[in-house]
């Protein structure tokens, strides 16, 4: 047996492929050895919700004998991946990281681990997650099933949420990627504050067949991985029409990084002021020297605005509504007091009784704001602004505490709501990490136009190539 | 020593009160702190719903949801 090296872990999928394919070590050496990385690492930072080692040997035998017979299936093939424990793989438990689900059993595969698996990649295991993806409002990082996501870089810092596991296990190379969801943030916070690259799809275009429904019309899967260039591959393999998502856009994705726009080609929103007062004193070097980064690519800056609406209540009122449906036997049944959350608890109640009036003035609102987003990328390509304000929250504040404690926000909101704002009008997002502040990575976000996915790639593939930041390993990993 | 059953009730009675009434007084303070987050998180709805009322949509607008037959 070839011994696993230890920089493995960190490799991209691309280059662990070209290594397997290389027969530098087998596909079930690889498996076995990231099965017990996650298995070891896993409840060190609460991000393991369910190690399945046998599962992925049985996947990495059938694997190693397709790529014995040169059936070569694509740079995802024999890479170890892990999924958010919303997502279903047959007659294993699926808890949504929320007592009342803790011995649920589905006996299908979510589409996205039927296309996987169907790639040859190797699911080593479940990821944990806030609880029902926190779409009640929670208040505390111990919101979870399995206890509050530990950030690899700082054991005191929380891994963002709802995504938990799923960024904290790619950050600390126990899977090669994760695939996570996203109804409002929890695709860009977790990636931003693990130091991981992660892209939120547009709306439609990867199936949620087989995930958890929080929100018919906003929830969004995509991957988390160690570049841009891996989140492309592994978008091009889940996304795609299905006909059992009835929100599915009907589309494929085909990454061809070869024919998109390159960056000098391009107009890059921004708002100046997200890199400076709106940002954390601690954080604004970083993004201030990737700005600059940014402008080495040869992309046009041009100072814009987001249109102006009431982007936080807006989506509130729809996810409220959405979650109050979808949860409506849990709330009733009084089960909902299981969850670990008090403010989570509250907010689900609370959602029952939300007017259908708000609802659907929501819904409206949201028409226009779909209208004015489509002039706003006639004028610019897509926009880049940081990720988050600042690094990961200590484990044990209230998650609100710091916008409590903030001092008065600027006149200029900045793109401050870009992610309620991207969410509703089913932008697509691309997370990369851009720097530190003190000990904890900080990441950009660009944000493209429904579909624009090869663009943002792109733009994430030209700035990992001019900085090393996704390369970082936390300490002691 | 040999203890009958009642004698061992007897004698464990007062813990048994002391808990209930320690577990009664937990309970007691957890029911306002959460009729607390649920009044908050209704506020929050209501707040919500008032800023919405505030906006103006053109009477044309649809939702942004799709029906298909």
């Amino acid at each position: 047996m070839a011994a696993i090296p230890d920089n493995v872990f960190f490799a991209t999928a691309t280059e662990l492929n070209a290594r397997l394919v290389a027969k530098e070590f087998s596909v079930e050496e690889l498996a076995r050895a990231f099965s017990a990385r996650l298995d070891q690492l896993g409840p060190r930072y609460n991000a393991l919700a369910l190690s399945i080692p046998q599962y992925a040997r049985r996947q990495a035998v059938a694997v190693a004998r397709d790529l014995k017979n040169g059936r070569l299936r694509g740079p995802l093939q024999g890479i170890p991946y892990g999924v958010k424990d919303l997502l279903s793989v047959a007659n294993h438990p699926t808890t949504w990281g929320a007592k009342p689900f803790a011995g649920q059993v589905f006996d299908y595969d979510a589409t996205v681990v039927q296309r996987l698996n169907d790639t040859g990649s190797i699911l080593t295991g479940k990821l944990a997650m806030v609880e029902l993806a926190g779409g009640g409002g929670y208040r505390f990082a111990s919101a979870s099933l399995f206890g509050p996501g530990l950030n690899p870089w700082d054991r005191t810092r929380w891994s963002g949420g709802s995504s938990s596991g799923s960024a904290a296990a790619v950050a600390a190379g126990m899977v090669t990627f994760a695939i996570g969801s996203e109804t409002s943030g929890s695709i860009v916070t977790p990636a931003s504050f693990c130091g991981v690259t992660a892209l939120r799809p547009t709306y439609g275009l990867v199936s949620r067949h087989g995930a958890m429904a929080l929100s018919w019309t906003l929830d969004k899967l995509g991957p988390f991985a160690h570049s841009a260039e891996d989140c492309g591959h592994i978008l091009q393999v889940i996304a795609g029409k299905d006909s059992s998502d009835p929100g599915s856009a009907g589309k494929s994705f085909y990454y061809v990084p070869q024919y998109a726009r390159p960056m000098k080609d391009l107009r890059v929103g921004y708002a100046p002021v997200d890199f400076d007062a709106r940002a954390e004193a601690s954080a604004r070097p970083a993004f201030q020297a990737a700005l600059s980064v940014v402008r080495q690519t040869g992309a046009q800056l041009v100072e814009t605005k987001l249109p102006p609406f009431p982007y936080g209540p807006i989506l509130s009122a729809i996810l409220a509504a959405e979650e109050a449906s979808s949860f409506e036997s849990l709330i009733t049944s009084g089960k909902v007091d299981q969850l670990a959350d008090a403010a989570q608890i509250a907010g689900l109640k609370a959602a029952i009784e939300l007017p259908a009036r708000d609802y659907l003035k929501a819904m409206r609102l949201r028409r226009l704001i779909q209208q004015e987003f489509q002039k706003f990328f006639s004028q610019v390509d897509m926009l880049v602004t940081p990720a988050r304000p600042g690094p990961a929250p200590k484990i044990d504040e209230p998650l609100d505490g710091a916008a409590a404690s903030a001092p008065t926000p600027p006149s200029d909101p900045g793109f401050g709501a870009i992610i309620p704002a991207g969410n509703l009008a089913g932008l697509p997002a691309l997370v990369v990490p851009c720097g530190f502040a003190g000990n904890l990575p900080v990441a950009l976000q660009f944000v493209g136009a429904p579909f624009s996915e090869n663009t943002l790639l792109t733009a994430g593939r030209e700035f990992q190539q001019l900085t090393d930041w996704h390369r970082r390993r936390p300490p002691g990993l | 020593m040999k203890l009958t059953r009642r004698k061992l009730a007897s004698a464990l009675a007062p813990a048994l009160l002391a808990t209930r009434s320690a577990r009664t007084g937990a309970a007691q303070t957890a029911a306002p702190a959460a009729s607390e987050a649920l009044d908050g998180a209704r506020a929050r709805i209501k707040q919500n719903g008032e800023i919405l009322a505030r906006q103006t949509v053109p009477g044309d607008t649809e939702p942004a949801f799709q029906f298909k037959a």
